[in-house]
């Protein structure tokens, strides 16, 4: 089980935990020196690189002087109000210092410390029984009941439902921008005991995987009438602070790491499950399943790697993070299966 | 020359622990060169990036100039980490720091150059572990693959030392040797003395671009003997160092614009294939790189079409292993719409050219054969006639009008026009379809209809084509046939307002050709297209379009045409309009909510009572 939650104020490693960043861009507005540094820096980062950047004096001391303040070390969380201000602040500062040709780059959201455990005591608490056990019955039909018995869970899947089904005509199948928005509204207002349900419910039978797979209404919120290609996808994820965060976010929490016992940076399933539901509403970079096989969990963005050119190596890469990533599918299984790392304090 | 000296990997990772000593060697980086005699200097960037954009000077690490070894120079103790580790969340404290590689001695520690390769330190909150702890897999390799890219055409060169400088250093006492696996024929080699890995010769991606060797990797103490074994891969990177070449040499394509003359149609295409590979981003860049030109000097060819270029990636198997290539198509597209007079034929040029391959045969002509081919605005030979029943109501479709192929015509605008010669009895009007191709005759007066005086009424048809102005005429002739029948009281507007079969028949409505709505029997499973409904002519409603008629007035087939509420068990039409499935019986109030239900209402079952003969 999960350990008890921490004192506020401190993440579970003992390092203080930074302000967000409207807040630090509130506190670094009242200051004289800072906020006339952080102007300066701005402009320093204006349309130039790190390395002309770090190369100009007043630009180095602007930098200097703000590593000492709230801005540096600034987050967001997600779904908070400004949400999108705040990312704002967030890849003002971080875009010319953190190498736009990354291949990973950091969250700019704050660490989930929660467990999945948390999720299935509450869980069980509504359903009643206990999801481990009830091992004959379609969990995903289940979580669709569980998710119309709550006001707001239904108002907002039936929200997206009926946004992303909705024909408008016969060249344009449904309005993905739409259809997203609702989305994103929908994992971000609900809470994840009912969403994790739907998005990661286990099956035994296709129908089942069907459903699951068709959860996020994949004919209009993910499939395309082509498969653009991987890396020309993340570009134009970066391009957007919304997409480009939470897939730092999803790359930060599910990166599978060898260094742990369930693949997971921190073992933490729920952190890597919740940067997974974030992206969902990442507009193009959306992943699903990709199929309603029942023995084997694939999930990918819709894209391929062809026409990769001599970048197929970086692309096949990216790419493999969604497909085949076992730290991604052990938080899935894990979920579906009631199971959660047992963490000694 | 634009390559010049290169990296073969992009990044390099090593474990750095707390009071390691200085002089400590890290790892090894390796550059290959572009030409014969090119030597390799690397240096480091004076910045350490620790996650999270902060960074720091350099104090610890240095690079030696000439070998490319990565070493410590001073030793990191704890208060270092510990500053290092600020702004860090992970419980592993990463610095990231570049190397830069030119070909001669760096002038000033500059941080700018294009060549450069990651080095990712992860910093262990530990002392370094005793060798003896060590598994075989940490002494003989770092946790990153062993890949790595190789670019085409270069000189040969070592990119690789297999064995791990800072092992070597702390580990004295254990044997570690290495090998290299499944090279055979391949232009690799390893070299025991120094464990660098160098290819042999200059490599061709055309002739095969992956290579999958094995390290294996032996580490022997005392009379314990460990091994390891792990994939290594090479990639070749490309180069644009093949000419494009036509398949089968087709470089000939007929076009020929006859009924189809709108603006974007694709008249045909020509491919042409290439060996090399082309990145599909930025497209617009790749689109630059292979262009294709209409050669000509007459204006009004230019203005008329354009080429559209567009490319795949495909596969090619020389000697057996499957290397990437593209496919390069070229469209030719009507710029604008061309008129229907129009006439003649020429040839049209395409100049494709490959423009950063260095050779010779860096451009192939395509030639279109183009025919545009005049059509002609004519009825076919006949005139038109059509019986009205005098009970139809108003927006009643009677037929359609089309000239000769209309059905085929694109980018052609035809306006269909009623003259009528006795002014008196002027029952019909005519509707054009979205698309301009035919026109739908329907009645605009019903009580002309009615009237004694009317019997035959003859009209002219003119179709127009709006471009050319050129016109056709033909004879209508509209025939009145049936008696008048009585008309119903208390029947609805529209025969969609009727829910059973019996009050369907007996009223007329909108849109009706014979004075009475008709019923459409549905299959009755489920919500269906299929499903019960009271309709003014089953030939067009419901069909699932709301046509120029049906959408004069919202009472004619709201079935097709409805945008408001509809209750009950359905699918809507496309671009919400209209019911497309319905659950039983579906039926509306124009301007108001459609209902799909199904009739529960059924005959009452003889009882015991009624079975009783008295």
């Amino acid at each position: 089980l999960a350990g008890p939650p921490s004192p506020p104020g401190q993440d579970p490693h003992g390092w203080r935990v930074p302000v967000d960043c409207v807040r630090a861009n509130e506190l670094c507005a009242a200051e004289p020196s800072c906020s006339s540094r952080y102007r300066t820096l701005r402009q320093c980062l204006a349309g130039r690189d790190r390395n002309t950047m770090l190369a100009n004096k007043e630009c180095q001391a602007a930098l200097e002087v703000l590593q000492e303040s709230p801005l540096y070390d600034c987050r967001c969380k997600r779904g908070m109000k400004k949400e999108l201000q705040c990312l704002q602040i967030y890849w003002s500062i971080h875009l010319g210092l953190t190498e736009g040709e990354e291949f990973y780059e950091a969250s700019p959201y704050e660490p989930v410390t929660s467990r999945l455990s948390d999720i299935f005591r509450l869980a069980s608490i509504f359903s009643g029984m206990d999801p481990a056990t009830n091992s004959k019955s379609n969990h995903c039909l289940d979580a669709a009941k569980a998710c119309n018995l709550n006001d707001n869970c239904k108002r907002l899947r039936s929200g997206y439902i009926s946004t992303c089904s909705k024909e408008i005509s016969a060249i344009e199948h449904c309005s993905r921008r739409k259809c997203h928005k609702a989305l994103r509204q929908f994992f971000d207002r609900v809470p994840s005991e009912y969403t994790y349900r739907l998005l990661f419910c286990s099956c035994k039978d296709q129908a089942c995987a069907e459903r699951r797979r068709q959860t996020i209404v994949p004919s209009c919120s993910y499939e395309d009438k082509e498969k653009p290609n991987c890396l020309d996808l993340r570009n134009m994820c970066r391009t957007d602070h919304l997409c480009r965060s939470r897939l730092a976010d999803f790359h930060t929490n599910c990166q599978a790491s060898s260094q742990s016992l369930t693949s997971c940076p921190g073992d933490n399933y729920q952190a890597c499950l919740g940067s997974y539901a974030g992206l969902i509403a990442g507009f193009d970079m959306t992943p699903n399943y990709v199929d309603a096989s029942t023995t084997s969990i694939t999930i990918s963005p819709w894209c391929s790697c062809k026409g990769s050119g001599n970048m197929e190596e970086e692309c096949e890469k990216f790419l493999q993070d969604f497909t085949e990533n076992p730290c991604l599918r052990n938080a899935i299984q894990a979920f579906g299966n009631g199971t959660d790392v047992n963490l000694s304090p | 020359a634009a390559f010049g000296l290169y990296f073969p990997r992009k990044e390099y990772s090593e474990n750095v622990y707390i009071d390691q000593l200085a002089g400590m060697p890290l790892l090894r980086i390796h550059a290959l060169r572009d030409s014969h005699g090119e030597a390799a200097h690397f240096h480091l960037c004076q910045n350490l990036i620790i996650s999270r954009a902060r960074s720091h000077e350099n104090h610890w690490f240095q690079i030696r100039e000439k070998t490319g070894l990565l070493y410590l120079s001073k030793s990191l103790d704890r208060e270092d980490f510990n500053m290092l580790s600020v702004g860090n969340w992970m419980p592993l404290s990463k610095v990231m720091l570049y190397v830069f590689l030119s070909s001669h001695p760096f002038q000033e520690k500059e941080c700018d150059s294009a060549t450069r390769t990651t080095v990712f330190l992860s910093l262990i909150n530990a002392t370094a572990p005793v060798c003896s702890s060590l598994t075989a897999r940490q002494l003989c390799f770092t946790e990153m693959d062993l890949s790595f890219h190789i670019k085409e055409n270069k000189p040969p060169g070592t990119f690789h030392q297999l064995q791990l400088p800072s092992v070597h250093h702390l580990c004295q006492n254990l044997s570690i040797s290495y090998k290299l696996l499944a090279a055979e024929g391949m232009p690799f080699r390893y070299n025991e003395n120094t464990t660098g890995v160098s290819v042999t010769q200059r490599l061709d991606r055309e002739e095969r671009e992956r290579y999958e060797l094995i390290a294996k990797c032996t580490v022997r103490e005392g009379f314990r003997e460990m091994q390891v074994e792990v994939p290594f891969l090479v990639n070749v990177l490309d180069e644009d160092d093949s000419p494009p070449f036509l398949p089968n040499g087709t470089d000939t394509a007929d076009a020929v614009v006859e009924f189809n003359r709108k603006e974007g149609t694709v008249l045909a295409t020509l491919t042409v294939y290439d060996a090399d590979t082309t990145p599909i981003y930025p497209l617009e860049s790749s689109r630059k790189k292979y262009t294709g030109t209409i050669i000509t000097d007459d204006p009004w060819i230019s203005e008329t079409f354009r080429v559209e270029h567009i490319f795949d990636e495909i596969h090619f198997s020389p000697n057996g292993s499957q290397v990437r290539g593209t496919q390069h198509e070229y469209k030719l597209v009507l710029n604008k719409s061309i008129s229907v007079t129009e006439h003649r034929s020429f040839q049209l040029d395409v100049l494709v050219n490959d423009t950063e391959f260095h050779g010779p045969e860096r451009s192939v002509m395509l030639h279109f054969n183009v025919s545009i081919l005049p059509v002609s605005i004519q009825f076919p030979n006949m005139t038109y006639q059509f019986t009205v029943n005098r009970n139809a109501e108003r927006f009643a479709q009677i037929g359609k009008i089309c000239i000769e192929n209309c059905m085929k015509f694109r980018g052609v605008n035809i306006t269909y026009k009623l003259l009528s010669h006795n002014v008196s009895c002027y029952p019909v009007s005519i509707l054009q379809g979205r698309e301009d191709k035919w026109g739908s005759l329907y009645v605009n007066d019903s009580s002309v209809l009615r009237r004694p005086e009317c019997k035959e009424i003859q009209y002219t048809i003119q179709a127009t084509d709006k471009q050319s102005r050129k016109h056709t005429k033909t004879l209508l002739t509209i025939v009145l046939e049936g008696t008048l029948l009585k008309k119903e009281e208390d029947c609805p507007d529209s025969c969609a307002v009727s829910k059973h079969h019996a009050e369907c028949e007996e009223c007329g409505g909108l849109g009706v050709l014979t004075g009475r709505c008709q019923w459409r029997q549905g299959s009755g499973k489920g919500i269906t297209t299929n499903y019960s409904t009271c309709t003014p002519s089953i030939k067009t409603c419901p069909d699932g379009t709301c046509d120029v008629i049906e959408s004069k007035d919202p009472a004619v087939c709201p079935q097709d045409c409805t945008s408001g509420n509809i209750i009950g068990g359905h699918g809507k039409g496309t671009g919400n309009v209209g019911i497309k499935s319905g659950h039983g019986i579906c039926y509306c109030f124009p301007r108001q909510n459609c209902y799909c239900e199904k009739d529960d209402i059924k005959e009452q079952l003889c009882d015991d009572v009624c079975k009783t003969v008295i």
